[in-house]
């Protein structure tokens, strides 16, 4: 019975230390609502409450994006537009991503802004939003919503460009390796869609292998390996993705084998090694999903929230890197998991959002 | 006599901690959203942790019979699948995609039952051979994000019908059909099979049929789950069911069942599965940053559990 008690006494005493993590959250929170108490002011009325719930945070494109968005906040924020800026990351869950737009609208966000994990599940939550009066503003990953604002790149014609490159490169004819990303996903299917388009018109391509992986360098790799070990005899590799590149030229170089044309994304690592084997005959051809969608969809926001009536489809044109201005591109002085990229004209933003 | 009260004792124990935790939870939930409390919120919040708290029933119903089910979030994304591609127009196709879906994921389950009981297979290698299996047919059914739920029971479910919030109803009833299985022969079956499976057997249970029967009832938890999801989601998305097959297995130990089998309640899962929406969700109301969400998500997992553990080892021991 003692024991128990002193058992209970333990419980209780958790239960209070619980209570004070709790109330130590509160004084963050309690933080905020002045913020938002100052923002009712007439004042800043119009400044917004902006939130940017992601599917992951943690791969460096994601971070590179995060960064780019960070310091348009903070632009954005000393000219009073906006108030606050959150980062939500689902951690690859696409059900805690809904429960992230719930509880946005739940604590009245003025912007949400979204990386899509699932291109489809997220449309009731993002349309309940677009209802309680919230601008929602879709970029990179998009949902099929026609409610809400879509920044991104034509993702068929990402494949459908690079394709088109690779089979003119071969002369219409030859063995080649594809490498998607992880199946079921739609970016990854709709590259390949807009690829498998292109080798349909070209009867003297052969695809020898059709690999699936993550857009991660190490997993790239080991498919990349398998599917060549078992057709060393390739002419060609159509990629759809930066490190899935890199991990086939790597392999390709460190077998010392015939460098065949890749195609690729300006994933620095891969674009470094680019460099370095032009001079051993390689060629590319990559495009990019550029960091900037996140600081146009921000702009796209702030501009709707001010009556521009911005387009429903923001299409980004996809960049170019060739062999000729790969120099351009490429930063020797960054690390591999980079995405060398510059800042987007404020000019062509505005054009791309309508102002 | 003395062990079933111990045993009852200890399951209480076990509730009443839960329930004094999800309190906690529930104030500062409420500090943070006020309208917590009201239909409207009630209704979405349930629609939100539906999925995983079916998910975890079915973990649980395999759990108890002393398995483990790594392949839930796999047949969850097929049920799901399955019920969003079927053409689902107009009532009675509603009904016969959930019947189809249903009947797939109870197929599966009682497929893993079946390689456990005759076979002799363990079940995590068995479970972990078929998440693989069916995470392939899934892709097969339906290879990239689509489907389609009718408009209007996504709205239904989502918002409230006629102010009922429909998940909750549905979790009643899951709730008390269980109850009810828990009373017939083959429910108390379960637990005896779970808990000592030569007794089960020499007091003259057919333990390979509740085995299959069991994980056949799991599946059709899981294709439930499924079902919710598409309809909370109004599509299917091949990939989305990962994350439930570990979030499945949190709530069912938070619940208190066993991984030995035979112990635990499902309520206790219901409990889990509640308090892991609530946290998640609660832990967005604080704006920490996200990496420090995750650390804290864990950090209160761990004390949560080891405190349990602690105030009911007496009742154990």
């Amino acid at each position: 019975m003692n024991v128990r008690s002193v058992r209970g006494a333990v419980a209780v005493a958790a239960s209070l230390c619980a209570l004070v993590a709790v109330a130590a959250c509160d004084v963050q929170s309690g933080s905020d609502t002045a913020d938002s108490g100052a923002s009712a002011s007439p004042v800043a009325a119009k400044s917004l409450k902006v939130g940017w719930s992601t599917i992951y945070l943690t791969p460096s494109w994601m971070q590179q994006t995060l960064k780019m968005l960070e310091s348009d906040v903070s632009k954005l924020r000393s000219a009073g537009k906006v108030s606050s800026f959150k980062t939500f990351n689902a951690n690859g869950d696409t059900s805690q991503q809904i429960s992230q737009i719930r509880a946005m609208i739940q604590q009245k966000y003025d912007v949400i802004l979204v990386d899509a994990g699932s291109s489809t599940a997220l449309n009731p939550a993002l349309e309940q939003a677009e209802a309680a009066g919230i601008t929602v503003v879709a970029f990179d990953s998009l949902p099929t919503t026609t409610k809400v604002i879509r920044v991104g790149t034509d993702q068929k014609k990402w494949g459908s460009m690079t394709a088109t490159w690779l089979a003119k490169k071969l002369n219409g004819k030859g063995s080649i390796i594809a490498m998607n990303g992880p199946a079921g996903v739609a970016v990854s299917e709709d590259r390949w869609a807009g690829a498998a388009a292109v080798f349909k018109k070209y009867p003297g391509i052969k695809i020898v292998s059709n690999v699936h992986s993550e857009y991660n360098l190490a997993p790239a790799a080991q498919a990349f390996a398998s599917a060549y070990s078992a057709h060393p005899d390739i002419d060609g590799v159509f990629s759809q993705g930066g490190a899935l590149s890199a991990a086939a030229l790597q392999t390709l170089v460190k077998q010392d084998k015939k460098l065949v044309p890749i195609t690729g994304e300006n994933y620095n690592g891969f674009l470094k090694q680019w460099q370095a084997e032009k001079k051993n005959g390689f060629s590319s051809f990559s495009t990019a999903q550029p960091n900037y969608l996140s600081v146009i969809a921000l702009e796209a926001a702030v501009a709707a929230r001010e009556g521009v009536s911005v387009p429903q489809d923001v299409t980004v044109p996809l960049p170019e890197i060739t062999d000729d201005n790969l120099s351009a591109y490429v930063k020797t002085d960054q690390p591999d998991d980079s995405y060398p990229i510059t800042d987007l004209p404020q000019a062509e933003i505005d054009k791309l959002i309508g102002k | 006599m003395r062990e079933r009260i111990t045993s009852l004792t200890r399951s209480n124990t076990d509730l009443v901690w839960l329930v004094a935790l999800l309190l906690v939870l529930l104030v500062a939930y409420q500090h943070y959203d006020s309208t917590l409390f009201t239909p409207a919120s009630v209704t979405i919040l349930s629609a939100q942790f539906l999925p995983l708290i079916l998910a975890a029933a079915g973990q649980t119903t395999v759990m108890l019979l002393g398995g483990i089910d790594l392949s839930l979030g796999a047949v969850l994304g097929l049920a799901m699948a399955v019920f969003a591609t079927y053409e689902a127009q107009g009532a009675g196709g509603v009904v016969t995609a959930a019947v189809l879906a249903l009947g797939v994921a109870g197929a599966t389950g009682a497929v893993n039952g079946a390689l456990v009981a005759y076979a002799g297979l363990p079940p995590i290698v068995v479970t972990l051979a078929a998440s693989f299996l069916w995470s392939g047919v899934t892709l097969v059914v339906l290879p990239q994000p689509g489907g389609h739920v009718p408009a209007g029971l996504v709205e239904a479910y989502n918002n409230g019908w006629y102010g009922v919030a429909l998940p909750v109803v549905a979790i009643t009833v899951v709730l008390a059909g269980w109850k009810l299985v828990r009373t017939t022969r083959h429910g108390l079956a379960l637990y005896a099979v779970g808990g000592n499976e030569h007794g089960a057997y020499a007091s003259g249970l057919h333990t390979r049929g509740v085995k299959i029967g069991g994980y056949a009832l799991a599946g059709v938890f899981t294709g439930l789950a499924g079902i919710g999801l598409a309809i909370q989601t109004g599509s299917a998305d091949p990939t989305i069911g990962t994350p439930y097959t570990l979030n499945s297995i949190a709530a069912c130990v938070l619940g208190g069942i066993s991984f030995f089998g035979g112990v635990g309640r499902m309520r206790g899962t219901v409990l889990g599965a509640l308090l892991i929406g609530l946290l998640t969700n609660l832990l967005l109301f604080t704006g920490i940053s996200p990496f420090y969400q995750l650390i804290v998500q864990g950090v209160i997992l761990v004390v949560a559990l080891a405190l349990k553990t602690y105030v009911t080892r007496e009742a154990t021991a």
